[in-house]
């Protein structure tokens, strides 16, 4: 984390990856090159694949799989599949633990950008008694696996009331203190005359928390929301322990019970459906925002891209 | 007084959270570990009795239910770690050769399997390994049933491991192998270097933090894997990829009476790892931050 602390709000906004493609090759290396992206081109055709045949088979019929076996396209492009899921018939509620999930990870990355954001400002801009001993008690417990604490966590959320309740995927996650170091390291760029400036013109705090220091951590709030959203969207071990209820599950945890249609084979197709359903909204969110994904990754292993 | 009142609205919300979901449960975690309890009644204290129990007494269900499901997840580690680093950093070198545009496109494609959750990618690749309908079976002529027979079972977590796991690392290796001066490698471009002379005097040893940095990332995280054999096997075959975390999970959680004594002492041994692997990744951070 001190690598994060450093690194100021530069490595953020402009951390796209420059190539250093223009420089005089040799003759082996452009051979090494050809080969090299022989092999690259031939790795990324089997990491699409598997999308892909999820995808072409999702538009299969029951019929056509069951009876004409293997084959790459549809004889037929039918969505028959989405259709019953839309429509709520199939075997499980899909279409609902889609809306679950959206809105469990919607509130939980909501409310994580706001708990953090002020407590990176209260850490940061604000001087209280204790606040340094109080971070270091953040900063050490947050040492501490999360296995360690998976089986109490339970048992709070028990007596909370939350099993099987949106709240179970939305809060607990916020408790993290990796958020809130990376929050105030990002707010350590911003020049406290700022803030001054604007106390001797009579605004309080939280004037200046929103109209200065919040525009300006804007992008690492994004990074925190995108990686927030999708860590909660792809939580997996937790949502199968709090929640036993099969209509009010996320679509993660709810998929793990589709695995015993893979004995149907008339259900194979609605079965890749549900999983592409359940890739669309993390992987939309990388196409539009590629470049925080990138530039947060890089930030937080101490490069500045 | 006064000041400690007015930093309680921006640091108090994340304070309570902070105690009752992080601080309260950790230190439950430990102390349960030294008790028999069910989840449901009050701990009994038993001192070291669950680790005497899945350490050294032979006897004991649950001293062969820890040795197997260590031995597993040692298993995992020992291959999906080097495979996690080794393939994403080849890639990286071999997509820094080509203009950016072609770059990012591939990159894309490495990393948005690691937006996908584990169930929805191993639903993919139980289709790919489908012993009647898969991809694999029926390109290559085969006949395997490739979940329920070894070493296959291993190949399907690996698989699917290495196709969700190695956008991150790829992405950071790409930035810290475009980071390495241009003076250094030409330098040893005009010394007669080759390419992979190059590699292994003046890139990797440019890299070596961020290596290091991804090495006890990936090792930390490889040590909690839970997911992948869940969804492609189901542990088996014959228990052979039922990995620690699901030992833990389904003595606290799983069918019957919960043992959740014996499974926090469980994960505090592993938690014991983690922090020995955290240690190191501290240890680290802070010299790469003197560099």
């Amino acid at each position: 984390m001190t690598d994060v602390m450093q690194v100021k709000q530069a490595g953020v906004e402009d951390a796209t990856p420059q190539s250093t493609g223009k420089r005089h090759r040799s003759r082996s290396s452009v051979i090494l090159l050809a080969i090299a992206m022989t092999l690259v081109t031939a790795l990324a055709a089997i990491w699409i694949i598997p999308m892909l045949f999820a995808l072409t088979t999702s538009f299969k019929s029951p019929t056509e799989i069951a009876f004409s076996g293997f084959s790459l396209l549809p004889a037929n492009w039918v969505a028959e599949n989405y259709l019953a899921l839309f429509d709520g018939v199939s075997t499980y509620p899909v279409m609902r633990w889609f809306g679950n999930s959206l809105v469990m990870s919607t509130g939980h990355a909501v409310l994580m950008v706001v708990v953090v954001s002020i407590a990176g400002y209260g850490y940061t801009r604000m001087r209280f008694p204790g606040r340094d001993v109080l971070f270091f008690v953040l900063l050490a417990v947050s040492l501490f696996p999360s296995v360690v604490n998976l089986i109490p966590l339970y048992k709070v959320v028990q007596t909370l009331g939350w099993v099987n309740s949106p709240w179970a995927m939305i809060v607990p996650g916020v408790a993290t203190a990796a958020n809130i170091f990376l929050v105030r390291s990002f707010m350590s760029g911003i020049p406290r005359e700022m803030d001054e400036a604007a106390r001797i013109d009579g605004a309080g705090d939280f004037t200046i928390f929103m109209r200065i220091i919040l525009p300006m951590i804007r992008p690492i709030l994004i990074v925190i929301f995108l990686f927030a959203f999708t860590g909660s969207w792809n939580d997996f071990l937790w949502p199968t322990i709090v929640f036993n209820d099969i209509s009010n599950m996320p679509i993660t945890a709810g998929l793990q019970l589709l695995q015993n249609l893979f004995g149907d084979y008339t259900a194979l197709g609605q079965l890749m459906a549900s999983a592409v359903i359940a890739m669309i909204p993390t992987t939309a969110l990388f196409l539009v925002a590629q470049r925080y994904f990138v530039s947060s990754l890089n930030l937080t292993a101490g490069l500045k891209g | 007084m006064k000041a400690t009142l007015r930093a309680l609205p921006f640091i108090g919300p994340h304070l309570v959270i902070f105690a009752i979901f992080a601080l309260i449960p950790t230190v439950y975690g430990f102390y349960i570990a030294f008790t028999r309890w069910n989840i449901i009644g009050e701990p009994t204290w038993v001192g070291f009795d669950n680790f005497q129990q899945i350490l050294f007494e032979p006897e004991s269900p649950f001293y062969s239910q820890f040795r197997s499901g260590l031995a597993n997840t040692l298993i995992f580690v020992g291959i999906a770690v080097p495979l996690l680093i080794v393939v994403p950093l080849l890639l990286a070198l071999a997509i820094g050769g080509i203009n950016d545009r072609g770059a990012n496109i591939f990159q894309g494609v490495f990393y948005i399997p690691g937006l996908i959750s584990v169930s929805a990618g191993a639903l993919a690749w139980s289709l790919m390994f489908n012993r009647d309908f898969g991809f694999i079976n029926n390109v290559f002529g085969t006949d395997i049933s490739f979940t329920t027979t070894q070493p296959w079972a291993w190949v399907t977590i690996f698989t699917l491991t290495v196709w969700a796991g190695i956008g991150g690392n790829l992405i950071i290796y790409r930035s810290a192998i475009a980071n390495v001066p241009e003076q250094l490698r030409e330098a040893a471009q005009l010394d007669g270097a080759g390419s992979v002379r190059q590699f292994f005097a003046v890139v990797l040893p440019s890299i070596r933090f961020p290596l290091l940095y991804t090495l006890v990332m990936t090792t930390a995280l490889s040590f909690n894997v839970y997911g992948q054999p869940v969804m492609m096997t189901e542990g088996g075959p014959a228990g052979t990829t039922t990995v620690l975390m699901m030992d833990i999970r389904d003595l606290a959680f799983g069918d019957g009476p919960a043992i959740a004594g014996i499974a926090a002492a469980m994960s505090v041994m592993l938690g014991l790892v983690l922090m020995a692997i955290s240690a190191i990744q501290f240890r680290v951070m802070f010299r790469s931050s003197d560099d």
